[in-house]
């Protein structure tokens, strides 16, 4: 498996300019210092990994990037341009999408719904045209649909096409929300721990998904990942997290060298 | 045996994404259409359209405007009642100063000046939600309630304070005033409802709708997918608070022929309504049809279909009866199916697909 990573590393489509970059960024709710003073890049087309113990600030800085959370100090580069204060509305306009580490799909909307919402920014015909649905607005749901479906073929979750998604196990919500996210076509892909909760071939299923986006798609992608197995596999580059801190980042070699990591996960003796 | 879908076969998303994808279903609307224009008017007697129809219509239309509100943005309001208030006073001052132009065309606009209260009264929504935003809707109830009886210049300056509903015609023929028949009025209220059905599943079923349903189901989700709160959900506000204005405006010229709008339009329509939704069901369009069907037909029926039926008693024993049984039955109803009479609806439609088959 390790000769595995490294070619995968060298072959995938990384190491191309700096799409985001992270400059000392604090982060505090009250007494609670999040995050501090962490700096980091990605580079477009790359896998980026987040990892970390847990209450490291791994979530916590996907919400920044996103503009959920504003930090106190620090600031965000993206695409050359530096961020003034950031909605998560505009973060979603300038190509980046997310998921969630609890599924949080629409619940009451069918699978084809929650994906075809994802094209919402996309989409522009008026209200006039809406309470038609006819012509303009018809063609455009129906363009709109023909990406979707493409979206659904790709995840192989054809048969749950108009099932309402509350009444999916686990696995396939977690698909259907990387669905989501894809149809977005985002330039930058933050996933939450998407393999959280998975069984081994849902997880097999969920990296080759992954790997798919990143090559086919040359999608840029920031990953938290509990499972060291797939993060190491997967990711061209690793920054690790602890109280807040950063306390290393490299390539997954690098980084499972480090004694830091090492004892930021196994704990040290006193 | 009848109800099945097999062998229909859609090849393009256009037929894949129509409102009745099935057949029967395509059927049995037509059938429901035709007898509503048809059968009703024909066969109904002046007091069943004038008691039992209309209202039930009126509060369709009103249900289905708090149902885009509640149901599909998950926006919760107790202002309803006084957003039709809106509507009627508005409709009464349009056709005061402009006799000329159709009732029909002033009923449809006055919707436009609830829209616009109800986007004022939606700011809030925003920063609140579930029951706190029930309450700061119930600020525009008390608000625009005072403002119903304590300007005069709304109601014409009449010595009564009621709204007084003058004749209008079309084509020759009175639709509002004393002189309109309930037939008329049936079928003009029918076509409003019919119009406002179809533009209502239209927008539902479009990107419009599916921004609502977002909001409604997971707020973060859908701000990340880049959609704004506060325009989705004033947009909500205006189109729910324009079907609960036109239903206000019809309710007072097409139901009422006039009447003081102070007692009409109160917290009591507001929760009325609310109950139509919910027992009708949350986010159906259809659960609007039921709710409304349950909670405003449902006394009228019992209180004169039973002494019609030879059951004797007294009006006083039939009122008294009337909110024994309408109440016992919300409950079994809440019991048996907490997400409203829609989803009983839509099992049974799935239960029929397989008969007499039980897989």
């Amino acid at each position: 498996m390790k000769a595995d990573v490294g070619q995968m590393g060298a072959a995938g489509p990384a190491a191309g300019a700096v799409m985001l970059e992270v400059k000392d960024v604090s982060l505090s709710f009250g007494g609670v210092k999040a995050i501090r003073g962490v700096s980091f890049d990605i580079k477009r087309g790359e896998i980026r990994a987040i990892i970390g113990p847990n209450g490291a600030g791994k979530t916590s800085m996907l919400n920044v990037i996103n503009g959920f959370y504003h930090p106190q100090a620090g600031t965000i580069t993206y695409k050359g341009a530096q961020r003034e204060k950031m909605r998560p509305y505009i973060a979603a306009s300038q190509g980046i999408a997310r998921t969630f580490q609890n599924v949080a799909l629409f619940k009451g909307m069918s699978t084809l719904d929650n994906i075809m919402t994802g094209r919402t920014l996309k989409m522009h015909k008026g209200l006039g045209w809406q309470m038609l649905r006819y012509g303009p607005a018809m063609a455009e749901e129906v363009r709109h649909r023909e990406v979707v479906e493409k979206i659904i073929d790709f995840l192989e979750i054809e048969a749950i096409r108009k099932t309402p998604v509350g009444k999916l196990p686990y696995g396939l919500q977690k698909r259907v929300e990387l669905g989501r996210a894809l149809a977005m076509e985002p330039e930058l892909l933050l996933l939450d721990e998407p393999m959280a909760g998975m069984n081994l071939e849902e997880k097999q299923d969920m990296s080759r998904f992954i790997i798919d986006i990143n090559r086919q798609m040359g999608t840029t992608m920031a990953l938290i990942e509990h499972d060291m197995g797939v993060v190491m596999d997967l990711s061209d580059r690793v920054v690790v997290l602890d109280y807040g801190q950063k306390i290393a980042d490299g390539t997954p070699a690098v980084v499972q060298a480090d004694q830091k990591v090492i004892d930021a996960y196994l704990g040290v003796a006193h | 045996m009848f109800y099945r879908e097999a062998g229909q076969f859609k090849t393009t998303y256009r037929d894949d994404m129509a409102v009745f994808p099935i057949l029967q279903d395509r059927i049995g609307l037509l059938v429901i259409i035709s007898l509503a224009i048809f059968a009703i008017p024909l066969l109904g007697s002046k007091f069943f359209i004038s008691s039992v129809m209309i209202p039930f219509l009126v509060f369709t239309l009103a249900a289905m405007g708090l149902n885009i509100l509640t149901g599909y943005t998950g926006l919760i309001s107790l202002g309803t009642g006084a957003f039709m208030g809106v509507g009627a006073f508005a409709c009464y001052k349009l056709t005061t100063y402009f006799p000329n132009v159709n009732i029909i065309v002033w009923i449809l606009a006055s919707g436009l000046f609830s829209a616009a209260v109800g986007v004022m009264f939606g700011i809030p929504s925003l920063r609140v939600k579930g029951f706190y935003l029930a309450v700061a809707t119930l600020a525009a109830q008390f608000f625009l309630q005072w403002c119903f009886v304590r300007i005069p210049w709304l109601f014409n300056y009449n010595v009564s304070g009621a709204i007084e509903v003058p004749e209008r015609t079309l084509l020759g023929l009175a639709i509002t005033g004393p002189r309109a028949t309930p037939e008329v009025r049936y079928l003009v209220l029918l076509g409003i409802v019919a119009l406002m059905t179809w533009v209502a599943s239209n927008i539902l079923h479009g990107r419009i709708g599916r921004k609502w349903m977002a909001v409604r189901d997971m707020d973060i989700a859908a701000e990340l997918m880049g959609i704004k709160m506060l325009p989705t959900k004033l947009l909500s506000f205006a189109v729910s608070s324009y079907y609960c204005g036109v239903a206000g405006a019809c309710m007072m010229f097409l139901w009422y022929g006039g009447g003081e709008a102070n007692d009409v339009f109160d917290i009591n329509a507001s929760f009325n309504v609310l109950f139509m939704v919910i027992i009708g069901g949350l986010g159906s369009l259809i659960g609007s049809f039921f709710g409304a069907a349950f909670i405003s037909s449902l006394p009228t029926t019992l209180k004169f279909g039973l002494p019609a039926m030879g059951i004797p008693i007294t009006g006083a024993t039939a009122e008294h009866m009337t909110f024994i049984v309408t109440g016992s039955l919300i409950i079994f109803f809440l019991i048996v199916e907490p997400h409203g009479l829609a989803r009983l609806w839509q099992i049974a439609k799935e239960k029929l697909r397989l008969w007499p088959f039980p897989y």
